[in-house]
């Protein structure tokens, strides 16, 4: 009986953490197979990255072999795939050849050195030479900074942005949080929920009236535009977040400074604020990744003065539009935004000898 | 340390809510007094409106020769001890006391010397780089008492500061927190909604019910002579126990009549009665002043209903219609459940009331 029992007992534990395991497995998978996506992606070369499959790691060297062709010299690459050599150009010129090596497989090779391989080829005994070449890595991120428009101008204009962003909406997001945590006034919780309804309304329908109001203002195409259209969305958000946040600070603890002799801007300087740094982090994270992640609004609000995310955008599109720098950009893009949510998780998670106010 | 006055006090919130109503009081110079009330009778309301965290409506409010009514709370020279402790998290126990001093711009070796005499006194000196979390209730209640001496303030305010803790601790503190009062001889505005512990501690009780001081005095004259029936009622456990009588003036003197009861009064104690012309009144009698008696000196006769061993003694309870009255009796010999008793009053403790104003007749 009793075995019985615990025979069910360890099935049922066995299926629940299977689905258990499944689940988190399902989960991981699908935060982390886009990102490892995007990170081999940037390191692929066009013919890799355009290749099918498409393969998991980047390879680190290329491995080619040179021959007479019809017109010239025959130039084949290893296919690991397919695991034999494809020939991809039959030409005269070395130039071409140099062009095609350093865009096509990422592989930089000289015209001395070409030269050199086309001695050993009517040097040799075979009809046929053999040669690697190193792969370098980072020419995605070195291109795409080349052939893009004013990519570091847009990365610069960017962090502007994101910055007075966090600045607008944590100045007066904060101040007006405190008010709704500590005042009581008529229409507070009207007032409170009414700031939520600017994040109701999506970017892109609102967009066309933003685009006229900011030209009258004469903010058109210019980054202080965009700081206010941020603004708005994460001031709203600021609010909630401090406000839940100063309301969960006892009010005697502001108080008790006052009655210790610190006046009322000492107190929110000594108390209020180091007590509430956590939600202001919170904040600050928010309003960050809104105004840096943005891209619907700045591609209608600037012309010539794109952010960032336009400029990777943009990267995917016309003549120069290749995936592989697309994901180049991508991850320039999402390496600042990893690193303000790291540095700023050590201010959300602190705590005083480990246990919260 | 000073003395402080309040003048005709009045606290109004809004339009319709009166906290506190012209209240007038003097604290003498390191008297330690209590303001004792059930919750809502603005006992708090008047002792932050001394710190200068509520506006006064109406009235003045004197600390030793200076008005403070206007003054924002750090320019009052007092401390406050809250009843959530209130010590900031964020810092450690040395900078929670040191807060206030640097705020000063006291020299750093003095505010040392400071911090550390006022641990000392709280007995907190071994727990001076913990921070708040790291202690328990009763080590932050002591970090909030050694941040309020700190200040050296001219009164100390105490704002249900025991409550939080737990019953023994309660107890164990009453007594730590009446010797610092003590040894640093300051002057002492208490407040709590705990009869006992004001009774234990105060020099002074002011009872306060609905924004109104209903009776000032020590703790004795609160217990034993009990302005009212809601001051007799909420002093003391057991509670005052109230009867509704009628008086009889017969040939062999002043009854007192109830169905249950019928108690002749002693010559001394009737003449309280000269100046009131109605023919009821409340009798108030406090537990222990009920003794219980054979059948023949019997005042009043009725069956036991409960009895509550103490161990030291036993309070009795028996019922009278729909009014329980209980009585203090020694442990021996024990009264059993449902036996007949039979009681009798010590005459000059009965306290009269008037039923209709509630004030008591004699004092």
């Amino acid at each position: 009986m009793t075995t019985k029992i615990k025979r069910q007992f360890k099935l049922s534990r066995l299926i629940s953490k299977t689905i258990f395991y499944l689940l988190i497995t399902t989960l991981a998978v699908t935060i982390i197979l886009p990102a490892f996506f995007l990170v081999t992606l940037s390191f692929l070369s066009t013919r890799e990255a355009y290749s099918y499959p498409l393969p998991l790691l980047p390879s680190l060297k290329a491995e080619y072999s040179l021959t007479y062709g019809e017109r010239g010299y025959l130039l084949s690459v290893y296919d690991n795939f397919d695991q034999e050599y494809q020939t991809v150009l039959d030409t005269s010129e070395l130039d071409k050849i140099s062009v095609y090596m350093k865009s096509q497989i990422s592989t930089p090779y000289s015209i001395s050195k070409l030269e050199d391989r086309i001695a050993e080829l009517e040097n040799g005994p075979e009809d046929i030479v053999y040669f690697r070449a190193r792969k370098n890595l980072w020419l995605n991120y070195d291109t795409f900074f080349k052939i893009t428009r004013d990519a570091v101008p847009a990365l610069l204009r960017s962090f502007q942005i994101a910055g007075l962003t966090i600045l607008v909406s944590l100045s007066i997001g904060g101040m007006a949080g405190y008010a709704f945590a500590r005042y009581i006034f008529p229409g507070r919780d009207a007032l409170k929920f009414s700031v939520l309804f600017v994040r109701m309304f999506p970017g892109i329908a609102i967009a066309l009236p933003m685009v006229i109001i900011l030209a009258n203002m004469g903010f058109y195409d210019k980054p202080v535009g965009l700081v206010l259209v941020y603004s708005v969305g994460s001031i709203a958000l600021t609010i909630w977040i401090t406000a839940s946040i100063f309301m969960g600070i006892p009010e005697s603890l502001e108080e008790a400074a006052q009655v210790f002799g610190a006046t009322k801007f000492q107190t929110f300087l000594r108390i209020t604020f180091p007590l509430a740094l956590p939600g202001l982090a919170a904040a600050a994270m928010y309003a960050f990744l809104g105004a840096w992640n943005e891209t619907v609004s700045a591609i209608i609000l600037t012309q010539f003065n794109p952010t960032f995310p336009v400029v990777v955008y943009q990267a995917l599109l016309g003549a120069v539009g290749n995936v592989n720098l697309a994901a180049a950009g991508g991850l320039v893009m999402a390496v600042p935004s990893l690193i303000f949510t790291f540095f700023i998780r050590r201010y959300i998670q602190q705590m005083w000898g480990g246990v919260t106010i | 340390m000073a003395t402080l006055k309040m003048q005709n006090v009045t606290k109004q919130f809004g339009r319709n809510v009166i906290a506190v109503k012209d209240f007038n009081l003097e604290v003498k110079e390191k008297e330690f007094l209590v303001l004792l009330g059930p919750s809502g009778c603005g006992k708090t309301t008047a002792m932050r409106m001394v710190a200068g965290l509520e506006e006064v409506t109406i009235g003045h409010i004197y600390i030793g020769d200076r008005e403070v009514t206007e003054l924002p709370p750090r320019k009052r020279n007092v401390s406050m001890i809250f009843q959530n402790y209130a010590v900031w998290p964020h810092m450690t126990v040395y900078d929670n006391i040191a807060f206030a001093l640097k705020l000063k711009n006291l020299p750093k070796d003095e505010i040392d010397k400071i911090v550390k005499e006022s641990a000392r006194l709280a007995k907190i000196d071994m727990l001076l780089e913990r921070f708040p979390s790291q202690l328990s209730g009763g080590q932050q209640q002591r970090v909030a008492v050694s941040r309020a001496i700190a200040v050296d303030p001219d009164i100390f305010l105490m704002d249900e500061p025991l409550s939080n803790l737990d019953a023994k601790l309660r107890v164990s503190m009453r007594t730590e927190l009446k010797a610092i009062h003590d040894k640093a001889g300051s002057t002492t505005v208490f407040v709590t909604h705990d009869q006992s512990e004001a009774m234990s501690m105060a020099d002074r009780i002011v009872i306060m019910k609905d924004g109104e001081v209903i009776q000032v005095g020590t703790p004795n004259d609160v217990y034993h002579r009990s302005r009212s029936i809601f001051v007799a009622d909420f002093i003391g456990t057991p509670p005052t126990n109230f009867l509704n009588v009628e008086i009889k003036k017969e040939s062999d003197g002043v009854h007192l009549v109830n169905p249950h009861l019928n108690l002749l009064l002693e010559p001394g104690i009737a003449k309280h009665f000269n100046k009131y012309n109605k023919n009821h009144l409340i009798l108030g009698i406090r537990p222990e002043n009920i003794l219980l008696v054979d059948s023949e000196k019997s005042a009043l006769s009725a069956s036991c209903l409960v009895v509550e061993p103490q161990g030291s003694h036993q309070i009795v309870a028996i019922q009278l219609d729909d009014n329980i009255i209980k009585a203090v009796a020694s442990a021996q010999p024990t009264v059993k459940t449902g036996s007949d008793v039979h009681l009798n009053f010590k005459q000059e403790t009965l306290r009269f009331f008037d039923p209709d104003t509630t004030l008591a007749i004699n004092d």
